[in-house]
């Protein structure tokens, strides 16, 4: 084909795009990955959780200085015995389908929620009742004061205790509600909706936001944008091609070694998200052997440091991750140095030393090495010479995700599809907060893969729960901390503060461990 | 004709049950979880079981097989597991883009390899013969994902011709559509180009050695007339072979393309359901699959009738 014939369909659909782009402003995102349903009851995928924020309002909401604020509520009041909690919802609340939000679709929502969600199951446990008493008042009555009940309900990050309607509540949470409805900034559009490629919403007009400033999830979120899609993109390359020629605006997560694709480049920029952190794992299975002895686990600390995994990572982008082994997350009020040192530093021979004093009979431990994901795959590479090195036999098995996703489930011998160690990331979010750490709360049979177990640990976890004081809850996390590495629940292996891609023509956008997009507008 | 036709469809149905079969159990003996996946990340095990058995995973595979082709046997192939819509409706929405892209890569294949194969064996062995198969080589040598970073990098980001990656549906004007195709369908050409201009050349090299060219010859014709009307139209079946087998291909195979453009078409469906273990999709897709290929070769067939009247007769 000639040139100029390339020329003029080129130059034809600029024009058409660009009268497209003057009718109506949107907002082009590309999240790590796809939207498959909107009910962030139903599952505690993040991508799910971001999009849900623009659709679904909630009770509460988290501030920038991690306090938690009305946001739906007017106000809650307490009383003095710290058993009743009386909230009150603001005027002009109104779900996308044009009804009014009652306070009965608000409890019908934070019940469906807190079958599900850690700290919805300790809210309900501690509940007597949960009712409305009209359209605006629902009135929430404990069997003894627990001090988390507004920090549960102003949850940030999954499950995130959204408000739908009653009926759609009604669902049990494990059956993700297909039509969802919403009350928040922007509406689904469901006909333009094609799940593994594209979401669309349109700004919701009725939607009447707080008047205070926004501050992370709290405060007033408006929408400035007529549209939003979030496309699924699953080549990284082009997503980072289409925002820097202007086709996309925002990029969840730039790769460190992608990040030189934005050199000299005006249209976008990274952003080192320092808010956002998360952290990586390698979790210990305590049932099977030669885990299941407290030596060995010991060995295993020994064996692994984090500087190669996190280099392996990030290469040179030094600033995009932290050396840490602090349980809570370092730079956070529960943060502690206590136990880090059998962490973070490697001695093989010590850790030969100790296998041998336990009696390791070679029993290999199985890597189950995940070859899809790009950051699994370079963590398994770096494991396996550094076990073998502490005198550990290794059986390495390579594998895709969604089989060790299966596979860390079974509570099976390694020889009947169970397993030993895999890797895993947890959100900032979850991991500072002791009531929602899985890693601290020792419940053997009951708890999260790996199946950690220790009475004290859930006695610390209990404690924690009805602690008054803060100091009381930092003594508490500290002692948390202290046992978990004596336990080995899992190997810490630092914390990570992946970039964002942006264009530059955005302003406002908000820098937090979950993405919003509220507040956020263009320059031009 | 049609009895010739009918046959072949009903010839069809045996090998669609097999497929069914076969790909059902390889969905299934593939370890890997739905729920878990549907679960997400950092979800407890009580949460996964309650989501298996709501999906029906928990029963016997025979009697998840039955359900499934009873089903099918109306239209319906179930809902996905990932996404809760109905797999016809996930298949219809992702036909257009693959369909479009596929024809806009076979015209442009066509239009550039049955010539250049042409030329090439009219000047066998010249320079001109050289270097198309050189290019032809390279064409199917070159992955098509390096061919496709190349023309994004040369044409979307430093030219801004076209867009780096998407789709422009139809209903929202063919121009944008056809731009928005353009890149990748040139990625694929490349490939498919190289594999029909060689299976071109052979077969007119083979078709000039024949009689009836030399008659041509005698009666005084020009040179392209003999070439592009007398040897040129009895290669026809090989050629036509070729470009079905290809056209099944690209409806199929385009994974890698549809991804590096993130072009929402078939390929991607089915590379997602994989990794998601959606079975419902999977099966659904196949099926799909093996339909439009018995479809495609029958086309394929019934073109030899309307090529080679000795097979009409």
């Amino acid at each position: 084909m000639p040139r100029h014939l390339f020329r003029a369909v080129g130059l034809a659909v600029l024009m058409v795009t660009a009268q497209a782009a003057s009718a109506e402003e949107t907002l082009r995102l590309r999240m790590n990955g796809d939207v498959n349903v909107l009910d962030p009851i139903s599952t505690t995928n993040f991508t799910i959780r971001n999009a849900s924020y623009l659709m679904f309002d909630t009770l509460f909401a988290m501030d920038e200085d991690y306090k938690v604020q009305p946001q739906m509520a007017e106000g809650a009041d307490v009383s003095d015995d710290g058993l009743v909690y009386t909230i009150t919802l603001r005027d002009g609340l109104k779900f996308h389908d044009g009804s009014p939000v009652t306070a009965e679709d608000a409890v019908a929502s934070i019940k469906r929620w807190g079958t599900v969600d850690g700290l919805g199951k300790i809210l309900f446990s501690k509940t007597a009742s949960l009712e409305a008493t009209d359209d605006k008042t629902i009135v929430l009555t404990l069997n003894e004061p627990w001090g988390l009940v507004l920090d549960a309900l102003g949850k940030i990050s999954s499950n995130v205790p959204v408000i739908m309607p009653a009926e759609q509540a009604a669902k049990p949470a494990s059956e993700a509600v297909t039509e969802p409805i919403g009350s928040g900034p922007y509406k689904l559009l469901p006909d333009e909706w094609v799940p593994g490629s594209i979401v669309v919403f349109e700004k919701f007009d009725d939607y009447v936001p707080r008047g205070e400033p926004a501050s992370l999830a709290a405060g007033g979120k408006v929408a400035h944008f007529d549209k939003v899609e979030i496309q699924y993109i699953p080549d990284t390359a082009t997503a980072i091609n289409a925002l820097i020629a202007g086709e996309i605006d925002w990029i969840e997560e730039v790769p460190a070694d992608m990040l030189m694709f934005f050199d000299g480049v005006e249209t976008a920029k990274t952003v080192a998200a320092r808010q956002s952190g998360n952290s990586a794992q390698l979790v210990v299975n305590h049932l099977n052997p030669p885990f299941d002895n407290p030596k060995i686990r010991h060995a295993l600390q020994l064996a692994v440091e984090q500087t190669p995994f996190l280099q392996a990572a990030f290469g040179d982008a030094t600033d995009s991750y932290l050396e840490c082994a602090a349980v809570f997350f370092c730079d956070t009020p529960y943060a502690s140095d206590i136990n880090t040192d059998r962490v973070l530093k490697r001695d093989p021979e010590a850790a030969r030393k100790l296998l041998e004093e336990a009696g390791y009979d070679g029993t290999p431990v199985l890597i189950m090495h995940v070859t899809d994901i790009a950051s699994q795959d370079n963590f398994y590479s770096v494991l396996a010479p550094m076990l073998k090195e502490a005198g550990f036999n290794v059986d390495v098995q390579p594998t895709d995700w969604a089989t060790v996703a299966t596979r860390r489930a079974s509570k099976e011998p390694v020889e009947n599809g169970g397993w030993n160690v895999f890797f895993t990331g947890w959100g900032f979010v979850d991991q500072s907060n002791p009531m929602t750490n899985v890693y601290v709360s020792g419940d053997c049979d009951n708890a999260w893969f790996g199946w950690a177990c220790s009475e004290r640990l859930q006695e610390l976890r209990t404690q924690f729960a009805v602690a008054t004081s803060e100091e009381e809850r930092k003594k508490l996390a500290t002692e948390m901390q202290e046992i978990t590495h004596d336990l080995v629940s899992y190997v810490p292996l630092g914390q990570a503060f992946p970039s964002v891609g942006l264009s530059t023509d955005l302003k406002g956008y908000i820098d937090g461990p979950v993405p919003f997009f509220w507040n956020l507008e263009r320059t031009h | 004709m049609i009895r010739y036709a009918a046959a072949r469809v009903l010839a069809g149905i045996p090998t669609l049950l097999l497929v069914s079969v076969f790909i059902f159990s390889l969905a299934h003996i593939t370890p890997g979880d739905p729920a878990i996946l549907l679960a997400g990340d950092n979800a407890t095990p009580s949460q996964v079981a309650e989501i298996r058995s709501r999906l029906h995973l928990d029963l016997p595979l025979v009697q998840q097989f039955g359900i499934w082709l009873g089903n099918a046997l109306r239209f319906d192939l179930g809902n996905s597991i990932y996404s809760g819509k109905p797999v016809t409706e996930l298949i219809a929405q992702r036909i257009e883009p693959t369909l479009v892209l596929s024809f806009v890569t076979l015209l442009l294949t066509v239009l550039v390899a049955v010539p250049l194969g042409a030329v090439s064996a009219w000047k066998a062995n010249s320079i001109i013969d050289r270097i198309s198969m050189g290019i032809a080589v390279a064409g199917f040598s070159i992955p098509v994902f390096v061919i496709a970073y190349l023309l994004v990098y040369l044409f979307a980001v430093k030219l801004r011709l076209f867009p780096v990656q998407g789709y422009k549906w139809l209903a929202d004007g063919w121009i944008a559509t056809l731009n928005s195709v353009t890149l990748p369908a040139i990625a694929l050409a490349f490939v498919f180009s190289a594999l029909i201009a060689r299976v071109t050349r052979a077969s007119v090299l083979e078709a000039l050695g024949e009689n009836y060219i030399r008659t041509a010859h005698a009666k005084g014709l020009g040179a392209p007339r003999i070439l592009f009307v007398h040897a040129l139209r009895s290669v026809g079946v090989p050629v036509i072979t070729v470009i079905g087998i290809g056209f099944a291909t690209l409806v199929g195979g385009v994974v890698v393309t549809e991804s590096v453009f993130n072009i929402p078409g078939i390929g991607r469906l089915t590379v997602d359901a994989v990794t998601r273990r959606d079975y419902p999709v999977i099966q659904g897709v196949i099926l799909f699959f093996s339909v439009a290929l018995i479809f495609i070769n029958l086309l394929v067939d019934l073109s030899y009738a309307f090529i080679d009247p000795r097979i009409r007769g």
